[in-house]
């Protein structure tokens, strides 16, 4: 991270900046997803692998969370990319563990960011009140683009904040080689426990929940065959 | 009616304003500017009130708000009541929301995903990302014109359109192929992730997942994912500081 040129760390501004926006003022196209925000931040920064696995295990931590009406979830896409940041051009055994930690932290905190930039938004519309009753589009057109402004601006903060963690992270964070590993393997368990947690939450006592064991018997059969026998 | 593609395109930034106060209604109204358009030389005062109804309270699944935003727009042109077209959008909120969380959010998102995800490890790596983004996106653009379509056809008799359409039944099958995918994707990507560790690297990940479906059962929705991760991780760096 601390070697990266000033131009990348200015493409990963913009590209977190649009995956901040993406989850949940426009498009919603899941660039905020963290499998796709990571992976191009990967690409980036040279190191598209370690982007994919970074993204992978954020991604099985984002499964737990639907992101439904006035709920408050974690935003992922800027914090995916400062988790890939960290990741890239290290041993991924060594990086994975803590790139994934300071990724949920930032997700946490993109989370509350939310909250803030909806009360915000609140303002603005109490403000207006009046304007809005007379049924002035301007208005309306108005006050849509100074709520797309600032979470743009919430977005370029969450992902500079981001970037500057995974700096210090890459910089001050060097745990031994066997806490590296630990914290890999247990970033890897618990986001599958994530995932799986969540999906039976979802699931329910239905035919879903027959559904979610026949993909673990599979998915399991097929992790045995391809990575068992290497 | 024209501006039905501006009307498309506005829908793609419905919760930009997204607030406490009126949840989706300011992006609602701004979605809605485009459609009103030709009321404003036809009947001006009518105009003024459509857009005032437009951009009040309103929250849905924003994938499938062009129903309700098409809906009350072709019934601002067919001059039903004020009041009825205010109840149409507050009636059609809720059912919108559960049936399109339920196709998305709960159906169709985990379900791309979870196959890029066991695509990913099994080494479609970047092209397994493109193809999720696509396919959802195919979902969701596609839904997205049908939403706003069948509104501004149906009007009024919205709710029968939506009974009548496939998107009820596929919220239940997309939900079955979700928990299949989600099922599929946690130990095909932990078996590709974990396997350079060895049976003990494999062995410690299974008690942490074990211990972490054990806390999400208990606890419920209380315990989540980013709550989880940060206890595993900060156990096992004190355990290792302990160790040490």
């Amino acid at each position: 991270m601390s070697g990266i040129e000033p131009g990348t760390v200015l493409m990963l501004l913009v590209w977190g900046t649009l995956a901040g926006l993406d989850l949940v003022s426009v498009p919603q196209a899941m660039l905020c997803r963290p499998l796709v925000a990571a992976t191009v931040a990967g690409a980036l920064l040279g190191d598209v692998d370690a982007g994919l696995r970074v993204g992978a295990v954020l991604e099985l931590f984002a499964l737990d969370v639907l992101p439904v009406g006035a709920v408050r979830y974690p935003d992922y896409g800027p914090a995916s990319v400062g988790a890939a940041a960290i990741a890239a051009g290290a041993p991924w055994e060594l990086s994975l563990g803590v790139a994934v930690g300071i990724g949920i932290l930032l997700a946490t905190v993109g989370g509350w960011s939310l909250l803030v930039l909806r009360r915000l938004n609140a303002i603005a519309v109490q403000r207006h009140t009046a304007a809005l009753r007379s049924g002035e589009s301007r208005v309306i057109r108005r006050l849509h683009y100074a709520a797309l402004a600032r979470d743009a601006l919430r977005s370029a903060a969450l992902t500079a904040l981001a970037l500057g963690s995974a700096g210090v992270a890459v910089r001050w964070l060097h745990p031994t080689r066997e806490t590296a590993v630990a914290l890999t393997i247990a970033a890897i368990g618990a986001g599958a426990a994530s995932a799986l947690g969540g999906a039976l939450r979802g699931a329910g006592a239905g035919s879903r929940r027959r559904w979610l064991a026949v993909g673990g018997a599979v998915g399991t059969a097929v992790g045995v065959t391809v990575w068992g026998l290497r | 009616m024209n501006g039905r593609m501006h009307a498309l395109l506005r829908l793609l930034s419905v919760q930009g304003s997204w607030n406490y106060e009126r949840m989706q209604g300011i992006g609602m109204g701004y979605a809605a500017e485009p459609l009103l358009d030709d009321l404003r030389l036809a009947d001006p005062l009518r105009h003024t009130e459509a857009v005032v109804r437009s951009a009040e309270f309103f929250n849905a699944n924003p994938y499938l708000a062009g129903l309700a935003l098409g809906a009350a727009a072709r019934a601002e042109y067919d001059a039903v009541p004020g009041e009825q077209v205010a109840r149409l959008r507050t009636a059609l909120a809720g059912p919108l929301g559960a049936l399109g969380d339920g196709l998305f959010w709960a159906g169709i998102l985990p379900a791309t995903a979870g196959l890029a995800l066991a695509a990913v490890a099994l080494g479609a790596r970047w092209w397994a990302v493109l193809g999720f983004l696509v396919v959802f996106n195919a979902f969701r653009l596609i839904t997205s014109w049908w939403a706003l379509r069948t509104g501004l056809e149906a009007g009024m008799r919205v709710g029968g359109a939506i009974s009548a359409s496939v998107v009820p039944r596929a919220a239940t099958r997309t939900g079955a192929t979700a928990a299949f995918a989600v099922g599929l994707a946690a130990p095909v990507v932990s078996a590709w992730l974990l396997h350079p560790f060895g049976a003990r690297g494999v062995s410690s990940a299974l008690l942490i997942a074990a211990a972490g479906l054990v806390l999400a059962r208990w606890s419920g929705a209380r315990f989540t994912a980013p709550r989880f991760g940060l206890l595993a991780l900060g156990a096992t760096l004190l355990l290792r500081l302990v160790m040490a």
